[in-house]
C-alpha cells in the first residue's frame, strides 16, 4: 500500500548547528503520527523540510509517493498544513480567508460547516487580527482542514487552547481518522499525544532518541505515563537528579 | 477561474480598506490634476506651440498612477506578503506563483485605471480637454507604458531579500522618476542637462509616448521608447518569475 509519507535520512543544519539529523519516518494511511521534542529540538525544521518549505541538506521526503518540492501543486492538492505561527493579509475577515482557502483547491470541505463546527460562527464577519489568541489558533486548524485533505500537518495544534476547545478539536480530528485522515502533529502536550497518537518520534537535538507506539515509549522506561517517559527520554530527568 | 476570482475580489477589498494605494496612485494625481489646470489654464505649451499645456500634460499626469502603483503599491504588496509570511502559506496549498502575481498586477493595474479615468474627467470637465490623437493608440501606448513600469515593480519585489530592500529599492526607483521623468515637473521646462539625464529614467521615455500619442504628433520617432518598453517588460517579467521567492 502506498504510505503517506516517507522521510529518508533528512538532515539539515543552520552554520554549525545540526537541527535536525538522519529523521527516518514512514506515516501509513490512516495513522496520527506525534513528534516530539522540546523548543529547539527540530519539530519545526524537520516540517518545513518535509513540506519543501526549506530545502533540506540531505535526505528525501515523499508525500503519497510525490516529491513536495518537484510536484508541489499536485502534492498540495490533497495536503492541509497548520503552522506553528500562521499570518494572514491585513484588515482581512475571517469568512474571507476561509473564501481564498476554498478557491485554492479543486474539491474543498465546506467551510462554512467547519466554522459551526469550530465554534467561529459569531466571529465570521469580524478581522483575524481581532480575534483572540485561541480563536486564531483554531482558525489556523480549520484552515488546514479546508482541502479535504487526506494528510494534513498540525504544528502545534492547541498551543494556546482552552480545555473545551482542545477537547474539540482532538475528538473532530479523531472522527477525521476514522475516515482515513493521516496526521502528522507536533505537541507539547502528552495528554493530546496519548489521546491522539498511536506512533511518536521524540527528537532531542536533531537526533531521533525514540521512534514507536505510544505504549512502547511507556513500556520502554521506568515510568508508568507518558509525560515522564517523555521527559526520561528527552533528557529533562538527569537534570532533575543532578539538582538533587 | 475560481481561485483568479475569489483572489482578486479578496484582494481588491483589502486594498480599498487600506487606502494607501488609492491616495497614492489615484488621490494624487487627482489633485494634480486640478493643480495644473488651474495654474496653466489654456496657456499653450510653449510659445507657438498647437496645443495647450494641459493638452501637453496629461500624458504625464496619469504617469504618476502608473509609477505609484507599479513602483510601490505593487511590489511592496508582494514583499509585505513574503515578510509576513503569508507567501509561506501559499507554497503549500497549490496555487502557481504566477497566479498571485497576476492577481497583483491586476488589482494595481485597475486603480491605476481609475486614475486615468478620472484625471481625464478632471481634464475634460473643467479644463476643455479634448484629447486630440487617437484614443485607440493612446490606449495602446498606456499599456505598454504599464506593462513595463509594473515588470519593473515585480522585479524589485523578486530581487529583494527582505521588506527594508524592497522600501529602499521602490523608492530609488520611484522617486527619481516621479520627480524627473516629467511627471510632475514639466520635462519641457527642464535645464538641456536635466533633460539628458531624465532621458534614461524609463518612465520618461513612456511619457514621451503617452504624450505624442495623445496628441496626435507622429509617432516615427518613437521607435526608441516603444522598444525599450517592451525590451523592458521582456526582461523584467522574465527576471521577477526567475527570482520569485516564497520565503
Amino acid at each position: 500500500m502506498e504510505k503517506a509519507l516517507v522521510i529518508k535520512e533528512l538532515t539539515k543544519s543552520y552554520g554549525s548547528l545540526i537541527a535536525v539529523d538522519n529523521l527516518n519516518i514512514t506515516v501509513e494511511k490512516g495513522e496520527i503520527f506525534g513528534l516530539l521534542g522540546h523548543n529547539g529540538a527540530g519539530k519545526t525544521t524537520s516540517i518545513e523540510c518535509i513540506l519543501g518549505v526549506k530545502k533540506a541538506d540531505h535526505g528525501s521526503a515523499l508525500i503519497f509517493g510525490k516529491d513536495p518540492c518537484k510536484d508541489r501543486r499536485r502534492t498540495f492538492e490533497k495536503v492541509g498544513v497548520q503552522f506553528q505561527q500562521s499570518n494572514y493579509q491585513d484588515k482581512i475577515r475571517v469568512d474571507e480567508i476561509c473564501q481564498v482557502t476554498a478557491s485554492l483547491y479543486k474539491k474543498p470541505a465546506d467551510w462554512e460547516s467547519l466554522i459551526n463546527t469550530f465554534d467561529l460562527t459569531e466571529m465570521k464577519r469580524k478581522m483575524v487580527a481581532e480575534l483572540s489568541g485561541g480563536e486564531r489558533q483554531r482558525l489556523s486548524v480549520l484552515l488546514a482542514l479546508i482541502p479535504n485533505p487526506e494528510l494534513v500537518f498540525l504544528d502545534e495544534l492547541t498551543t494556546g487552547l482552552d480545555a473545551k476547545a482542545r477537547r474539540t478539536v482532538w475528538k473532530y480530528l479523531e472522527g477525521l481518522k476514522q475516515q482515513g485522515l493521516t496526521i502528522m502533529l507536533t505537541s507539547h502536550f502528552m495528554d493530546e499525544v496519548y489521546t491522539l497518537c498511536d506512533r511518536i518520534c521524540i527528537l532531542k537535538k536533531g537526533n531521533t532518541i525514540f521512534q514507536g507506539f505510544v505504549s512502547e515509549a511507556i513500556a520502554n522506561s521506568p515510568y508508568d505515563n507518558l509525560e515522564d517517559a517523555y521527559l526520561w527520554y528527552s533528557g529533562e530527568e538527569e537534570h532533575k537528579d543532578e539538582n538533587l | 477561474m475560481k481561485t483568479f476570482k475569489t483572489l482578486f475580489l479578496t484582494e481588491t477589498k483589502l486594498m480599498i480598506r487600506d487606502m494607501n494605494n488609492l491616495i497614492f496612485g489615484v488621490g494624487f494625481s487627482v489633485i494634480f490634476a486640478i493643480i495644473m489646470g488651474m495654474i496653466m489654464g489654456d496657456k499653450p505649451a510653449f510659445e507657438g506651440a498647437d496645443y495647450s499645456f494641459i493638452e501637453q500634460s496629461f500624458g504625464a499626469v496619469v504617469a504618476i498612477g502608473i509609477g505609484a502603483t507599479g513602483l510601490m503599491g505593487l511590489p511592496l504588496a508582494l514583499a509585505d506578503y513574503r515578510h509576513k509570511k503569508i507567501l509561506r502559506r501559499f507554497l503549500v496549498t497549490p496555487v502557481s506563483p504566477a497566479m498571485l502575481l497576476l492577481v497583483q498586477f491586476i488589482v494595481n493595474l485597475l486603480v491605476s485605471l481609475l486614475c486615468l479615468v478620472l484625471v481625464y474627467m478632471v481634464y475634460a470637465l473643467f479644463f476643455d480637454f479634448d484629447m486630440a490623437g487617437s484614443f485607440l493608440f493612446f490606449i495602446l501606448a498606456y499599456l505598454l507604458v504599464l506593462l513595463s513600469i509594473y515588470s519593473i515593480g515585480m522585479m524589485l519585489a523578486s530581487v529583494s531579500p527582505n521588506i527594508k530592500t524592497a522600501n529602499l529599492l521602490c523608492c530609488a526607483f520611484y522617486f527619481p522618476m516621479f520627480f524627473f521623468s516629467g511627471a510632475t515637473l514639466p520635462y519641457e521646462i527642464m535645464p538641456t542637462a536635466l533633460r539628458n539625464a531624465s532621458d534614461i529614467l524609463p518612465l520618461t521615455q513612456g511619457i514621451k509616448l503617452m504624450k505624442v500619442t495623445s496628441l496626435g504628433l507622429p509617432v516615427e520617432n518613437m521607435i526608441f521608447p516603444i522598444m525599450l518598453m517592451i525590451v523592458l517588460a521582456v526582461v523584467c517579467i522574465l527576471l521577477s518569475i526567475r527570482f520569485f521567492r516564497w520565503e
